[in-house]
């Protein structure tokens, strides 16, 4: 029953945010394909949140060897590459109607983020391919802690090229949208984040079930016997 | 002062269990055989014993170094290993091949030349590695243990598929080794052989000595 | 320290050795990357196409895709004997994993300074970047494509969809250096500066270096 309170809290908060996307007066140059934003922007932050954890897990990983943390990063990079192809999706629905095209090389960000879905889905093919758990984690955590770097350019990338998508939104010195479409994205962020923690969560339980399920105490050799040959 | 002692030792690869709670020990001036049916984990202990196979559980020192920590690693120049691959670079020649290995432990070139000779390859020196027949390759591999002097040899099946001079090889090599204080652990599944070459046989039974 | 660097230096001695005896480099990967040059104009309609607009994307994607194919070439791969013999030689997993990356960079870099002038050749760019900050930009892509490549192929040695998972890890990540280097080339065409983009190409470097340094160890533990 208490693994069902983040998932249910999860789903209610989302809903209060889905409401209040929608009850926010349209964009004036946008008119209400703005609302995308409210899906698209925390899906994005938290693939780059969830990339770092893969990152962080990888780091502990590597000082204490501790199966947790190789769980935390892989569970972390599956759900990260969940939330960066909705980003992904989304962003490209906004763009059409917004900018004329479904993606525009132009646009950094939304070049660097497709590029971090890949590096990912590398990561995530790497420990697919390794069978033994110990090397896999080895391998992985250190590909997870190389692929950080990704994270990082693709969020400054906005200011390092001319881009058509805009700055950053939420700036340290305050934020450039109204009261209340500021107020819908925050429970949007808010209901993002508790989705992510609800799929984290759940995946790292599977993936400790799953390996105990695989562990094995009967000794290999035990498979191997001595022939019996039958008379032909 | 035993140059090996492992405690309790137990190896899990890809979740499975190879080595299960193992005691070993390996004194001094001492040839201990590894016996055992396919499978039994005898090649496992060997690289534990060698240090590259990490244990799950369990402790132990090889040449005083404990498993598992940095101290390992200083250790590791004086052990030999050889096996049924002798881990020769195909493009390289038979002494560009014992060559680079006298420049890795930091022995004279001019010793490479040496042991070749001594092992009886110094005619197929200068021949590519990958034109040189298995057998060619594995003398060229003792070559290069010659040169090493090590105080702990390995030897995994290292008499299989070698002729009679290569064998004679392979027991000078291991007689040096004990003379000189060393000790050897040899796995082989010729239990003739393994009598009349070692101390005493540990047999290995699905992961269990 | 000088024990380590002896190493080093032994480990690339050994490859660009390799190399020099099999070829695969010079007489299998480059003639690859010469055809790559030359058949592309012939997918577009090389009279009608603005092929110098061509010339330095081109460069930079042959650069990337030959490059990976000379740091996970088949004679550049140690077999487990072969990296357990190094191991037990005393060679620090450091030195291994740097000689091998400066045999690679040299080796890329001949590739990529090969190419370039097939470039010229086949698509006539205009105009043309100074030699010798090009060069200096084409050695920095090089010296990192040779870390991420080499870093790429350790961690999936011996997996049996090496071939393709090792260029899937590259690909993207090799990015900021394609990035930097293409930019870098653009900005010197155009008689303006590339201090920015060479900046980036360094950081990458040094990034990419710092990681090699914390995960050399942990693959070697991995792989023997």
């Amino acid at each position: 029953m208490r693994r069902l309170i983040l998932p249910i809290l999860a789903g209610v908060v989302a809903v209060i945010g889905l409401a209040l996307a929608m009850a926010t007066p349209p964009d004036a140059f946008q008119g209400d394909f703005a609302r995308i934003f409210h899906v698209h922007v925390p899906a994005s932050w938290i693939a780059f949140l969830a990339f770092f954890v893969t990152a962080l897990g990888s780091v502990a990983w590597m000082l204490t060897r501790r199966a947790f943390w190789d769980r935390l990063a892989a569970a972390s990079a599956e759900v990260g590459v969940l939330f960066t192809a909705a980003a992904l999706l989304t962003g490209s629905l906004w763009g059409k109607p917004v900018w004329g095209r479904f993606w525009d090389w132009g646009d950094a960000r939304l070049a660097s983020t497709a590029l971090m879905f890949f590096v990912y889905l590398g990561y995530l093919a790497l420990r697919r391919a390794t069978i033994d758990p110990v090397a896999r984690a080895r391998r992985a955590s250190i590909i997870g802690m190389v692929a950080v770097i990704q994270v990082p350019l693709v969020y400054f990338s906005v200011n390092l090229w001319r881009s058509l998508h805009q700055t950053q939104t939420i700036r340290p010195d305050g934020a450039s949208m109204g009261p209340e479409m500021l107020g819908a994205f925050l429970v949007n962020l808010l209901a993002f984040n508790l989705v992510y923690l609800a799929l984290l969560t759940s995946r790292i339980r599977l993936g400790r079930a799953q390996e105990e399920a695989a562990a094995s105490s009967v000794p290999a050799g035990s498979a191997i016997t001595a022939p019996r040959l039958d008379p032909i | 002062m035993a140059l090996v002692t492992l405690q309790h030792v137990s190896v899990r690869v890809s979740r499975l269990l190879i080595l299960d709670q193992v005691d070993f020990e390996l004194a001094e001036g001492e040839v201990v055989g590894l016996a055992g049916p396919n499978g039994a984990g005898k090649t496992t202990l060997l690289h534990v014993i060698a240090t590259l196979q990490p244990v799950s559980t369990g402790s132990g020192a090889v040449l005083g170094a404990s498993l598992g920590t940095p101290g390992q690693r200083l250790i590791r120049p004086s052990i030999g290993l050889s096996g049924h691959d002798p881990g020769l670079y195909p493009e390289l020649t038979l002494a560009e091949n014992v060559r680079l290995f006298a420049r890795l432990v930091h022995r004279p070139l001019t010793e490479a030349d040496t042991v070749l000779a001594q092992v009886g390859l110094e005619g197929a020196a200068g021949r590519r590695a990958d034109r040189c027949s298995n057998g060619m390759q594995r003398r060229t591999d003792l070559a290069r243990l010659l040169m090493l002097r090590p105080k702990l040899l390995l030897l995994d099946e290292a008499h299989a598929g070698l002729d009679d001079d290569s064998e004679i090889l392979v027991d000078e090599l291991v007689r040096r080794v004990r003379s000189e204080g060393g000790g050897c652990v040899m796995v082989s599944h010729d239990a003739t052989r393994l009598a009349a070459r070692t101390d005493r046989i540990v047999t290995i039974r699905q992961g269990r000595v | 320290m000088r024990r380590f660097w002896n190493h080093v230096m032994a480990i690339a001695g050994r490859d660009l050795r390799i190399e020099g005896r099999s070829g695969e480099v010079l007489s299998v990967v480059l003639p690859f990357a010469a055809v790559a040059v030359f058949v592309v104009p012939l997918a577009t309609d090389p009279l009608t196409t603005d092929l110098s607009a061509l010339a330095f994307p081109v460069y930079w994607l042959v650069s990337l895709l030959f490059g990976m194919q000379v740091a996970l070439r088949q004679t550049g791969t140690e077999s487990t004997m072969q990296r357990r013999q190094l191991a037990l030689a005393g060679v620090d997993p450091l030195a291994r994993f740097l000689g091998r990356v400066v045999a690679a960079a040299t080796l890329i870099f001949s590739v990529t300074l090969f190419t370039l002038p097939l470039v010229i050749l086949f698509y006539d760019p205009q105009p043309l970047p100074p030699l010798l900050p090009t060069t200096g930009t084409v050695l920095l892509f090089a010296t990192g494509l040779s870390v991420l490549s080499t870093l790429a192929g350790d961690v999936t040695v011996g997996l049996r969809t090496r071939s393709a998972l090792a260029p899937l890890i590259v690909a993207p990540l090799a990015v900021p250096l394609i990035i930097g280097a293409s930019r870098s080339l653009e900005s010197l065409s155009r008689g303006g500066g590339s201090l920015a983009w060479t900046g980036l190409l360094v950081m990458v470097d040094l990034a990419l270096a710092m990681a090699a340094v914390f995960a050399a160890r942990p693959m070697e533990e991995a792989t023997i």
